[in-house]
């Protein structure tokens, strides 16, 4: 009892103000490294600033009244809506799959878990070049093996023209990211209480009506992470594109984060390309708050 | 309560110290736009340079000189095969960083340009008069590095571009000579693909490299007046002369003188094609002698080097020039202006295997570099136009790739990419 009564006293000598004591030193740093900067680069898109000179003017919004005239900025949204879609849907079918597949019995699951996850930890850049070699027209390894079999035709400079260049960043960007839902789909699928699926074979469900009826509704918190930091990962998208094509041939393969990369680093409009990073910090955040709102309610 | 004031204790230094590192954090934030003040005088000096792994180890061992001759001790970074399209991104956020290089290597023209307008790079003057460099030094490449009236930047390389090959595949296509003029060199590229070679090998990713062919084209299509002029935004890039050069530029790829899917290749894997046989020639500079053929254990004697053929008066190729520039913030300004006049010194230039220097008396040895000596002697003297990726600035120069890209794919034709040419230079032009 008297113990209970000294932790009861315990906010007492805090007072109102302790959650926030022990929260300082992390807020401090946040506000310094993340608000601090976030609030600087909305200002420098509000300026005609070129990135390296020590002037600059205060341009309003005329940054931002620019970017729906800028044909890049277009082709660069709807590059990211493709990129999203595309390499959001198939890893998560794939690795829902796989994750299934693999929950069986399989003979050699963890060298199969391996072989499918390793993608995942490969740096980007050699992803990019292994790639790159394999797509060289005259002596890479697909159209090397499309002529093999006689499927000559087929063979094309994939990553050299606008129709096919974006699809071809984006296989590889698919078999990366494969392994990442494979393993959360994995971990969830273990977690499903055999006795639901017993219960469900004594009731004469199909293994479809298994699958549908038990599996997917158990699965539902793997899918909210899956799709969220799918959704986040794939509008941030920059390093395979810029490894891979530099946004070429032309600008057929820009997306939004390479387009504000050219701009602030390479066309010294460091304005301009802060207002496009703010377009993108403002979308990414509108995606992100139906996950962070379904978070919130489950805690 | 003793734990309990430990803990409120701990917690208030840390949270001193946090504040400490977000107020610094602060501080660098604030100096993103004037790159901080003058660092303060020391004996340290840092260059920052772009040698690949061949010619790295030849500029570090002059440098060791020069630190053991002044006292020194200079650290030497470089960003190899990266390119002016990566190269000053780096550069550019190590001087918004606040700490940049003392000395950095750069491009002339639009790339080494807005280092010099946003002031983060020294004005010479005063060293070109100690050091006497104006009468050292190839006056047109000084004007290379001078921005507004301002020197800059200290060339050190003047490089023309022309076409260097294979002998045995020149051999293997009946090609006992180099062309002398246009119409031999699509000759040559006919005999070449009659026997399974690919004749030139460029790469488009990037763009700068492809380009090299396109600006050869309109030289031999407009000539040397109207070419200057259609660069400066002078003329009218709407022209049958620059609808003829597009004309052709398609020409070579759909007639298979380039090799296929040359707009996704990277020019780093391309450009040594014609040393492993894979390609007749390629269009680059003296540098490839060391970085290509050598660097492959090689002879030089298997290899040979042209101008590419314009047909017109007199005969240009393309060329740029690269040098050094101060940091404006440097606290060490004379002991690197120092260190520039010792990598200028014709010793040193000789030292470092420079293959084009500007420096009089620091010609390439024809012992070691045989081919870089036999073109500085047949061509050095020739005039060169602006390479096109130092005439335009970044942006201009990649939409004009851009232009380039879709008329090879077929999107665009001849005369609407000329059209669309003039559109982006009178922009620029205004601008």
């Amino acid at each position: 009892m008297a113990t209970t009564v000294a932790v009861a006293k315990q906010p007492k000598r805090g007072g109102r103000w302790s959650p926030w004591l022990f929260a300082l030193p992390a807020l401090v740093v946040y506000v310094a490294f993340l608000v601090y900067p976030a609030v600087s680069s909305l200002w420098f898109s509000l300026t005609n600033w070129d990135g390296l000179s020590a002037t600059y003017k205060f341009v309003g919004l005329d940054n931002y009244f620019k970017l729906p005239h800028d044909p890049v900025v277009i082709t660069a949204v709807r590059n990211n809506l493709i990129w999203t879609v595309v390499t959001i849907a198939v890893p998560t079918v794939i690795g829902l799959l796989l994750a299934i597949a693999l929950n069986g019995k399989v003979h050699g699951k963890p060298i199969l878990r391996l072989i499918f996850y390793t993608p995942a930890v490969l740096p980007l850049v050699s992803i990019a070049s292994i790639w790159g070699w394999l797509y060289n027209p005259q002596y890479g390894a697909i159209n090397s093996f499309l002529r093999l079999i006689g499927l000559d035709g087929l063979a094309q400079p994939w990553l050299g023209q606008d129709s096919t260049a974006l699809w071809a960043v984006m296989i590889p960007a698919i078999w990366l990211r494969t392994g990442f839902p494979m393993l959360l789909y994995l971990a969830a699928l273990q977690g499903i209480p055999n006795e639901l699926y017993e219960a469900a074979t004594v009731d004469g469900a199909t293994k479809w009506q298994q699958f549908w009826h038990v599996t997917m509704p158990s699965l539902r918190p793997a899918h909210y992470i899956v799709l969220a930091l799918s959704l986040i990962d794939s509008f941030k998208v920059f390093d395979m594109i810029y490894a891979m094509t530099y946004g070429g041939p032309g600008t057929s393969t820009q997306v939004m984060g390479t387009w504000m990369y050219f701009n602030v680093f390479q066309y010294y409009q460091a304005g301009y390309g802060t207002a496009i990073a703010v377009v993108i910090t403002l979308v990414a955040i509108a995606v992100g708050i139906p996950y962070v709102r379904s978070q919130t309610k489950e805690a | 309560m003793t734990t309990s004031y430990t803990r409120r204790g701990f917690l208030g230094l840390t949270s001193a110290a946090a504040l400490g590192a977000g107020l610094s954090a602060c501080t660098g934030g604030g100096t993103s736009t004037g790159g901080g003040a003058t660092q303060g005088a020391s004996n340290n000096l840092r260059l920052f340079t772009y040698e690949d792994d061949s010619t790295i180890g030849l500029l570090k061992a002059q440098i060791k000189k020069f630190d053991e001759q002044n006292g020194t001790t200079t650290t030497v970074d470089s960003l190899p095969g990266s390119g002016a399209a990566v190269y000053p991104d780096k550069l550019r956020t190590e001087l918004l960083g606040g700490k940049g290089p003392d000395v950095w290597r750069i491009w002339g023209g639009q790339i080494g340009s807005p280092f010099a307008k946003a002031k983060q790079s020294l004005d010479l003057s005063k060293y070109y008069d100690k050091y006497g460099w104006d009468s050292k030094i190839n006056t047109t490449a000084i004007s290379g590095m001078t921005f507004d009236g301002v020197k800059s930047g200290v060339p050190f390389l003047s490089l023309g571009i022309g076409a260097w090959y294979n002998k045995s595949l020149f051999a293997k296509a009946g090609v006992s000579a180099p062309p002398t003029t246009y119409a031999e060199l699509e000759s040559v590229n006919d005999k070449l693909v009659a026997v399974g070679v690919t004749p030139c090998g460029l790469g488009g990713k990037y763009g700068w490299d492809i380009m090299r062919l396109f600006e050869y084209l309109l030289e031999h299509t407009a000539g040397p007046d109207l070419h200057d002029k259609l660069l400066t935004g002078a003329e009218s890039w709407d022209r049958p002369e620059v609808v003829e050069a597009f004309t052709l530029f398609k020409k070579w790829q759909d007639k298979k003188w380039l090799p296929q899917g040359a707009l996704a290749l990277d020019p780093a894997d391309v450009e040594p094609w014609y040393v492993q046989g894979k390609t007749a020639y390629t269009i680059t500079g003296p540098w490839t002698e060391a970085a290509a053929i050598l660097a492959a254990k090689k002879s030089s004697s298997a290899f040979g080097n042209f101008e590419l053929p314009t047909d017109k008066s007199p005969a240009r190729h393309s060329g740029f020039v690269e040098g050094y520039m101060i940091n404006a913030k440097s606290g060490n300004a004379d002991k690197a202006a120092a260190l520039i006049d010792f990598i200028v010194q014709p010793a040193t230039q000789k030292a470092m295997n420079i293959t084009a220097s500007t420096v009089k008396g620091a010609e390439p040895d024809p012992k070691t570099l045989p081919l870089a000596a036999e073109w500085s002697q047949k061509y050095g003297n020739n005039p060169f136009y602006t390479i096109q990726d130092q005439a335009f600035p970044k942006k201009q120069a990649d939409q004009y790739f851009s232009v380039q890209s879709d008329l090879l794919q077929g999107s665009v034709k001849p005369d609407a990419a000329a059209k669309k040419m003039q559109e982006i230079v009178s922009a620029w032009a205004k601008s």
